[in-house]
């Protein structure tokens, strides 16, 4: 247990004397999350592999819309120490551009497909990034959004069944 | 020769799951392949934010259809991180009894599910036939046999009925006295053997690559890297189980290690019969009626060892009654989509769905 | 002229029962899981509630398959996939569906990939309540669907080849395109 806090502190002073780091947090036990900047994201991913971190679990896309930003969370791991690292950075939501990863972790190209898909973030160098994935001949813009109403779309393409009866509107909370 | 394309489609005898591999053929050996995702998907990361909290129990189980348990774990983990609530232990130690029978059915399915590719429908039949008797325990544990919605966050539903105990030492016993037939019929097999030996090779390079984790990570490196061992979770501390290795991953290194898992879980599920204390077994999250719980604002990410590799949600909570954002990591994402593009080429046609099988795909949780 | 047609019809209705009794009696089903109720399926097949002693086997292809097993809900591009099967099995020819998600959409109503309605899609002979339906309801569902070959009451098939454009239609609708050609946009 002791052994793991000096692990923790290790990484977090080795961090922050390399680079600039806008927010550090601890969620839990053995995980630490790092704010960066955009520019920065490249050279600290490379560092941090070289540091033992070699394992890349995923990468995802939050949306805040009332910032006008998506937030950019790549999560790394590292087997000997057993600790976690959210890397995470902010770009703009209205023209999303960002770097690809593929030269440091070569298996996240998929996981740029997948944002490009469901958040419309376009990833240079990533090679078929435009291609669709897992949507087939979609028309709307991309689904995970927070102003893209599912309801809406799914009511309008696939016709619901009409009761004699209707029950739904005693059930409480109907949005 | 002229090259044609294949799929090994949806509709296959030896297909696990609603997946398709299109794959460019020049005789028998396969030049270029890629996997057809998508025809499970349901669009559960934007469904979730639309109900709350302890609403989307009932929606989270259907992303792994295999093992659903995992699902309900690390959504429970990540509320109880964010909450600050302390999980009664012998709700920890029925939480482990419910992930280790999960993880039992999980890699008989996978073990038998060599039928379909190879043609050996009795290993299907005696592992479909085991995992029955495990639903039926699972059933009157939780009231379904496929979709629990017992772990909950704070502990589980409710406390486990009386006698079942016995049942499950008896089923224990009588499992384990017929496993050795398993080992005659699959890993001793000549035909079975002539196809899975030194076929589908998995380096220690690969692994680094990709990113997997499982089965094959633990078979390529030899090293013991298990999410139970290294950032242990519910009482994984206090059992004591080893974790089989290799150094030589081909398709018949990975089955005897799914084959070794098998003996350690159920001697997991004795210890944990014997040592499990009394209690209450469920915490209170928030005052107040379940549909309206707040959880306080932040971002965590867990993970659990599923039977396939390491399974995690992150969770974004601004402190609303809904989350904001819920991203799943399925276990076999790696293998599935880059690892089939880059290393599938250069096998035979039949051995695309045999890829599948051993290298521990599940199509539901790449989509979700 | 009378005479003759009312004696050929006679035997026609004759031959159709003898036929019907034999179809119902060995029903081949496609090996096809298009989603989650699919995974109590080998649990029907296998020693513990098997299906073969209703006389139901799987079968590989659709050029030789009866019964095409919906196994709940059914996301767009499974369904594009499924009618090119469905037309390709040979006539007379019946569908089975699972769960409530093909009736209004189930747990995935609001979801902008699955649909919501599959009657409106394919014709449809049975449907098998729960979710996920235990492998008893199952049996139940393939004993009623045995029952209604045997009265001539399953005439999906039938439906489809007279009302194809009102189907071609709703498809349109729905999928847009129903064969795709370029899917990995090569």
């Amino acid at each position: 247990m002791n052994s793991m806090n000096n692990n923790v502190n290790d990484l977090v002073n080795d961090i922050k004397s390399k680079f600039k780091v806008l927010n550090v947090e601890h969620p839990k036990e053995n995980q630490v999350s790092f704010d960066f900047k955009k520019e920065d994201i490249h050279s600290a991913l490379s560092h941090i592999r070289s540091k033992g971190w070699v394992q890349l679990s995923m990468l995802t896309c939050i949306d805040w819309l009332e910032d006008n930003e998506f937030q950019l969370v790549y999560l790394v791991f590292n087997w000997e120490q057993g600790i976690r690292i959210q890397i995470r950075t902010r770009i703009d939501r209205d023209n999303p551009t960002f770097g690809t990863a593929v030269n440091v972790y070569p298996g996240v190209k998929f996981y740029e497909r997948d944002v490009h898909e469901f958040f419309g973030v376009v990833f240079d160098g990533n090679p078929d990034s435009n291609k669709q994935l897992f949507l087939e001949n979609w028309d709307d813009m991309p689904p995970l959004r927070k102003d893209f109403d599912s309801v809406a779309y799914s009511d309008k393409k696939y016709p619901v069944r009409k009761y004699k009866a209707d029950f739904s509107s005693k059930a409480g909370d109907k949005k | 020769m002229k090259e044609i394309k294949l799929f090994v489609g949806p509709q296959h005898p030896g297909m696990h799951g609603n997946a398709s591999i299109h794959m460019y053929v020049d005789g028998d050996i396969i030049n270029r392949a890629y996997l057809l995702p998508g025809m499970l998907h349901r669009g559960f990361e934007k469904s979730m934010e639309r109900r709350t909290w302890m609403n989307n129990i009932a929606l989270i189980p259907r992303i792994c259809v295999p093992e659903p348990d995992t699902n309900e774990m690390v959504y429970a983990m990540n509320i109880e991180t964010l909450a600050k609530i302390q999980v009664p232990e012998r709700a920890d130690w029925i939480r482990m009894l419910i992930l280790e029978l999960a993880r039992l059915s999980a890699h008989l399915m996978a073990f038998g599910g060599i039928g379909g590719p190879t043609g050996l429908y009795s290993a299907m039949y005696w592992a479909q036939a085991d995992r029955d008797l495990i639903l039926t325990l699972f059933e009157e544990i939780t009231g379904q046999r496929i979709y629990h919605m017992y772990i909950v966050a704070g502990g589980v539903r409710k406390d486990l009925p009386k006698g079942i105990e016995k049942k499950i030492i008896e089923f224990l016993d009588d499992l384990e006295s017929r496993l050795p037939d398993y080992e005659d019929l699959v890993l001793n097999n000549p035909t079975i053997l002539a196809r899975i030996k030194d076929n589908i090779l998995l380096p220690k390079e690969v692994v680094w690559e990709l990113g997997v984790t499982g089965i094959g990570m633990r078979s390529a490196t030899g090293q013991e890297y298990d999410i139970r061992k290294v950032n242990p979770y519910a009482k994984y501390d206090k059992v004591e189980f080893e974790v089989p290795t290799a150094t030589y991953s081909d398709a018949l290194t990975r089955m005897t290690l799914k084959y070794r898992e098998m003996y350690q879980t159920i001697r997991i599920i004795r210890q944990v019969l014997d040592m499990m204390p009394s209690g209450d077994v469920r915490a209170k999250v928030d005052d107040g009626s379940a549909l309206r719980w707040k959880v306080p604002k932040g971002q965590v990410y867990s993970a659990v060892e599923a039977s396939r590799g390491e399974y995690g949600y992150y969770t974004v909570s601004t402190g609303e009654t809904k989350p904001y954002r819920v991203a799943v990591r399925g276990a076999s994402f790696p293998q599935g989509l880059l690892g089939l593009e880059k290393y599938l080429p250069g096998h035979r046609i039949d051995d695309a769905p045999l890829w599948f099988d051993t290298m521990g795909i599940c199509s539901p949780e790449i989509d979700r | 002229m009378k005479k003759d047609e009312k004696k050929s019809k006679k035997i026609q209705k004759g031959w159709d029962g003898i036929s019907n009794y034999f179809r119902a009696n060995s029903i081949w089903m496609l090996m096809y899981c298009t989603g989650c109720c699919a995974i109590e399926l080998p649990q029907a097949m296998t020693s513990r509630y098997d299906m073969e002693r209703l006389g139901m086997g799987p079968m590989a292809t659709p050029r030789q398959a009866d019964v095409l097993l919906i196994t709940g809900y059914l996301s767009v591009k499974t369904l594009r996939r499924v009618i090119y099967a469905y037309e390709q099995m040979s006539e007379p020819k019946y569908l089975v569906a699972f769960g409530p998600c093909t009736i209004n959409g189930g747990i995935y109503h609001d979801s902008h990939a699955v649909i919501n309605r599959l009657d409106q899609y394919l014709p449809i002979d049975v449907y098998i309540a729960g979710c996920m339906p235990k492998p008893e309801a199952v049996m139940n569902g393939f004993k009623d669907l045995i029952e209604m070959i045997k009265k001539k009451k399953a005439i999906g098939w039938k439906h489809y080849r007279d009302n194809k454009e009102w189907y071609v239609k709703n498809q349109k609708h729905a999928l847009g395109e129903v064969r795709v050609k370029d899917e990995f946009h090569e």
